[in-house]
């Protein structure tokens, strides 16, 4: 007799959320099984991969990620070569210089950019704020505002902010919203439920539960992937079936592996390849947990990455 | 030397000689001046603000003063140093608490009600209300030159023919009055003293009219003292009355008391705040407004937590606060009268209903055998609210105990307009969820006009925001409207009365700040809850009785308690408020020598758990943070009006 392995497919599933418009939209989500077990089900949606481009892109120094980006100016630049990436599904619109305690770049510039990027290319967009509250509020309105119909997805709306966010990205204009919480089950449980107590639709949400570099406390971000996505599944609970967008990039190259020279740290080897490296391992652990996308920037991190889900998918 | 007056509202002055530089807070300490300082003077709690009438004081501007508020006068003591001559008006809120606590002290029939009720009950499970105190009527005769009998082989020889013991002690504190007494009263005498199998302990000789036997119970809770004087004989209540604890001006809570008390001469200050300071003048009181006198006290039982214990009896309490959690004692055989300087007969024993772990003590085991839940088959949820939260559950094969950090919320600490449950405080509220327009009742005489809000009236007035959907279940601002204000920094506030609504023609409000450390309040109870019942693998399913003990409890709506996830969702029938159950179990305990007995057990049976240590219990917290729990399904009953 022969070996039949029993398939433990769930009766729940994760909230398919679809970005973009046209042929080129994403669908994020949408599984019954935990992540990758392709031998209980078919996983109906890939994990997707969002690549990162910053307006402080120009300060990048990875040698092949400048490369890559060889004579672009604009965010328009960027944004089509990033389309061009091998493994890029959708594009996410970095605005770092938005913050007041920073380089304060002006609302009306930054919707200006988002728009002239929405004009040329066909990717789906994310966006992403500069962290600060007041200003990313202002900012996430007036862009989901100017990229009404595109159905583009805004990172994210927090305890703090999920009000005005939450109103104006998705009730009023109609785009998707992410909810971002800090690596606490409940805490992402919470804003969820405010989230729809608000009046939006469980379609429209998307989570980022807490990001950080692997060995900087991501055993944290570990349990807690790991934990919500069994509520989600093995309990049925509504409240945490939102499909997880991780936001990788930002956390990796900030970290000392990635930023410390090779004449400060010459036992580390190739200082590229080390941001490589933790873009990688941050990625692959946010996959193997539970996110249903990441945000990546470097292109041999994302064609890693492209590689390791083709194959396990 | 500058002279500083505190010019007390609704009392004489009093005058203080400092030093340039002297804290204002640290001075009215000094001069005993209650001030409420809630935060034990880290200028954090706002609460010990005066006014200035003449001179000036350096500093006292914080955020807690605002300019107008400021430019009227207005300082935080604690922040205040002296730079000159000054008088201050202390304000009469302030020492309010020391005076009109409302508290469990059977000050009002329901409460008498709720006392008697629970003592009917401990009579009806059996517990023997005997003990082994007497009094005993003596006619000798006079000594004369041929009748060479001492006194004390006299009184002696009389006590054992007429107890029918083969030993009479006579201790030296009956030796030394003896000859006056006998000689004074024509050798008609009244002997008091404890009748132990086949000894007569001598107490006292007194007067043939006085056969007072009089036990003295008390609770010493961390914010109020709560006394009866009993008659040892028949059970009856001669007198009661509370007060605020003395040590009030010293810290709101236990942890800042244990720091107060480490530091040099501190152990004797708060000893002296609790015994000379709050005890004595009860005592003295009682016993005149009984027509007794504090000699025919010769029991007394102090039911209390861990830390006030120590601080009442002059033991370093420094081990109750810092790992591992072992506290000096736990039970005490020993102590009398004589030894702490109280108003009794020196030789009176005190009883120190036993602690069981650093956070539950005397107070807890006292109340838990009170509220009988030792005694029954049923499970029962026992849950006593104050500062510290504690929580037991069990039946009479087991009980398992617990304590939480609630903070001073409860008590109306950490919240903007809070203040404890006295005169004008906010106690109940009902909100209208189309106009928002909060009704509103108040402690004191009719027409009290509200001062702030207290413990009970914060319960409901958070439960009632969420009902009418004008918060989230986070706590936050979720409707405008003309009770609905904002901050320039955008935090909202419900404004329950108006400055012209209220008596200090302050506004009387709870933001979003109040109703955060509120939630996290409710939030400890609930998962402190929520553990211990996972620790015996149970569900809120098995609970079959919730007792809610505690002077705080008193005004508590448990529908809106319930509502707001404070208390598991059981059937509300299933709810009890049996008011000072500590109080009700000093004073079986003063009474009866079974009940003394059984207390021993009960503790010695209750299993402590340390939740501080515990892997799951700041998950829990988290998930209990939100209105009423992130986990709705545990709260069917709990219902926002959308």
């Amino acid at each position: 007799m022969s070996f039949v392995p029993k398939t433990q497919a769930f009766n729940a599933k994760i909230n398919a959320v679809t970005i973009g418009t046209g042929e080129k939209a994403v669908v994020i989500g949408g599984q019954n099984v935990l992540p990758f077990y392709t031998f209980d089900a078919p996983i109906e949606n890939a994990p997707k991969i969002g690549i990162e481009i910053s307006d402080l892109a120009k300060e990048w120094t990875a040698p092949a990620l400048v490369e890559f980006y060889a004579g672009c100016e604009t965010m328009t630049d960027y944004a089509k070569r990033a389309e061009t990436m091998p493994g890029a599904d959708f594009l996410v619109l970095h605005f770092e210089s938005a913050d007041p305690n920073g380089n304060d770049r002006s609302v009306e510039e930054c919707v200006a950019d988002a728009k002239a990027v929405a004009e040329a290319v066909s990717m789906p967009i994310a966006i992403m704020g500069c962290k600060n509250v007041e200003k990313d509020g202002q900012l996430f309105s007036k862009i989901a505002e100017a990229l009404q119909g595109k159905n583009i997805l805004v990172l994210s709306a927090r305890e703090e902010d999920y009000k005005s966010v939450g109103a104006s990205v998705v009730m009023a204009y109609g785009q998707k919203v992410g909810a971002e919480s800090a690596d606490d089950i409940n805490l992402a449980k919470q804003l969820n439920i405010m989230l729809k107590g608000l009046g939006v639709a469980p379609e429209s949400i998307v989570m980022n539960v807490g990001t950080a570099a692997v060995g900087y406390g991501y055993e944290y971000v570990a349990s807690t992937l790991d934990r919500v996505r069994a509520a989600a599944l093995a309990q049925s609970d509504a409240d945490l079936q939102m499909p997880i967008v991780a936001p990788t990039s930002t956390d990796t190259w900030g970290v000392k592996e990635a930023v410390a020279s090779e004449e400060d740290a010459p036992e580390w080897g190739n200082q590229e390849e080390r941001g490589i490296d933790m873009e990688v391992a941050t990625a692959a652990a946010n996959l193997t947990g539970g996110a249903d996308a990441v945000i990546m920037r470097h292109p041999a991190a994302v064609a890693t990455i492209k590689k390791f889900i083709t194959e396990l998918v | 030397m500058s002279k500083v007056i505190f010019q007390i509202e609704g009392g004489a002055p009093v005058v203080m000689e400092a030093n340039a530089g002297d804290n204002l807070l640290e001075l009215a300490r000094r001069a005993n001046v209650a001030i409420d300082a809630p935060c034990s003077g880290n200028g954090s709690c706002g609460k010990c603000r005066v006014k200035l009438l003449e001179g000036e004081l350096e500093g006292g501007k914080t955020r807690h003063i605002s300019e107008a508020e400021y430019a009227e006068g207005w300082r935080l003591s604690c922040a205040c140093t002296v730079s000159g001559d000054v008088t201050v008006l202390v304000p009469d809120i302030a020492s309010a608490y020391q005076s009109r606590m409302k508290t469990a002290d059977l000050s009002t029939g329901k409460e008498v009600a709720i006392f008697e009720a629970l003592q009917a009950d401990l009579r009806q499970s059996g517990i023997s209300f005997d003990n082994t105190f007497r009094a005993v009527e003596l006619i000798l005769d006079a000594p004369t030159l041929d009748d060479t009998m001492p006194d004390n082989e006299r009184i002696s020889w009389a006590l054992r023919e007429k107890l029918g013991v083969s030993h009479v002690e006579e201790p030296y504190e009956v030796m030394v009055k003896l000859a006056h007494t006998l000689r004074e009263n024509s050798f008609h005498i009244t002997a008091k003293g404890e009748l132990q199998g086949d000894t007569f302990y001598l107490m006292d000789v007194t007067s043939p009219e006085d056969r007072d036997l009089i036990g003295c119970a008390i609770d010493i809770g961390t914010t109020t003292v709560s006394m009866v004087l009993v008659d040892l004989n028949s059970g009856k209540i001669l007198a009661k009355g509370s007060s605020g604890n003395g040590q009030i001006r010293y810290g709101a809570d236990v942890i800042n008391r244990i720091i107060e008390q480490g530091k040099p001469g501190g152990r004797k200050k708060l000893q002296d705040a609790i015994v000379k300071e709050t005890l004595t003048p009860i005592i003295a009181n009682l016993c005149k407004s009984a027509g007794l006198s504090a000699r025919s006290i010769l029991r007394l039982c102090v039911g209390a937590n861990t830390t006030m214990n120590h601080l009442f009896v002059g033991v370093d309490a420094e081990s109750v606060r810092m790992e591992p959690y072992i506290p000096s004692f736990f039970s005490w055989d020993g102590l009398k009268a004589g030894d702490l300087h109280l108003p009794a007969h020196p030789l009176a024993k005190v009883l120190v209903a036993p602690n069981i772990g650093s956070y539950v003590g005397g107070d807890i085991t006292a109340g838990a055998f009170a509220s009988l839940i030792w005694d029954k088959d049923e499970f029962s949820l026992f849950i006593d609210l104050g500062t510290n939260g504690e929580i037991v559950f069990g039946n009479r094969d087991f009980l398992m105990s617990c304590a939480c950090s609630a903070g001073p919320a409860f008590e109306g600490g950490d919240i903007s307009c809070g203040m404890r449950a006295t005169d004008g405080a906010i106690e109940a509220c009902v909100i209208d969820k189309a106009t928002m327009e909060p009704n509103i009742r108040v402690v004191g005489e009719p027409g009290q006009k509200p001062v702030g809000i207290c413990g009970s009236g914060i319960i409901d007035i958070i439960s009632e925001l969420f009902r009418c959907g004008i918060i989230n279940a986070k706590g936050l601002f979720v409707r405008e409207g003309a009770r609905v204000q904002r901050d320039h920094h955008g935090m909202g506030r419900y404004v329950i009365a108006f400055p012209a609504e209220s008596a200090t023609e302050r506004e009387i409000s709870i933001n979003e700040v109040d109703i955060d450390n509120f939630i996290r309040a409710k939030g400890a109870i609930f998962s402190a809850v929520d553990i211990l019942l996972q620790s015996v693998d149970m569900d809120v399913e098995a609970i079959d009785k919730v007792y809610v003990a505690g002077g705080i409890g008193s005004g508590i709506n448990m529908k809106n308690a319930v509502n707001i996830g404070m208390f598991p969702d059981v059937d509300l029938e299933k709810f009890t408020y049996i008011g000072n159950s500590s109080l009700s179990g000093a004073y079986a305990m003063v009474l009866s020598d079974e009940a003394n007995a059984k207390v021993e057990e009960v503790a010695k049976n209750m299993t402590y758990m340390e939740l501080s240590t515990h892997p799951g219990y700041m998950d829990a917290f988290v998930a209990a943070c939100f209105l009423p729990h992130t986990d709705a399904a545990r709260f069917p009953s709990s219902k926002q009006e959308g």
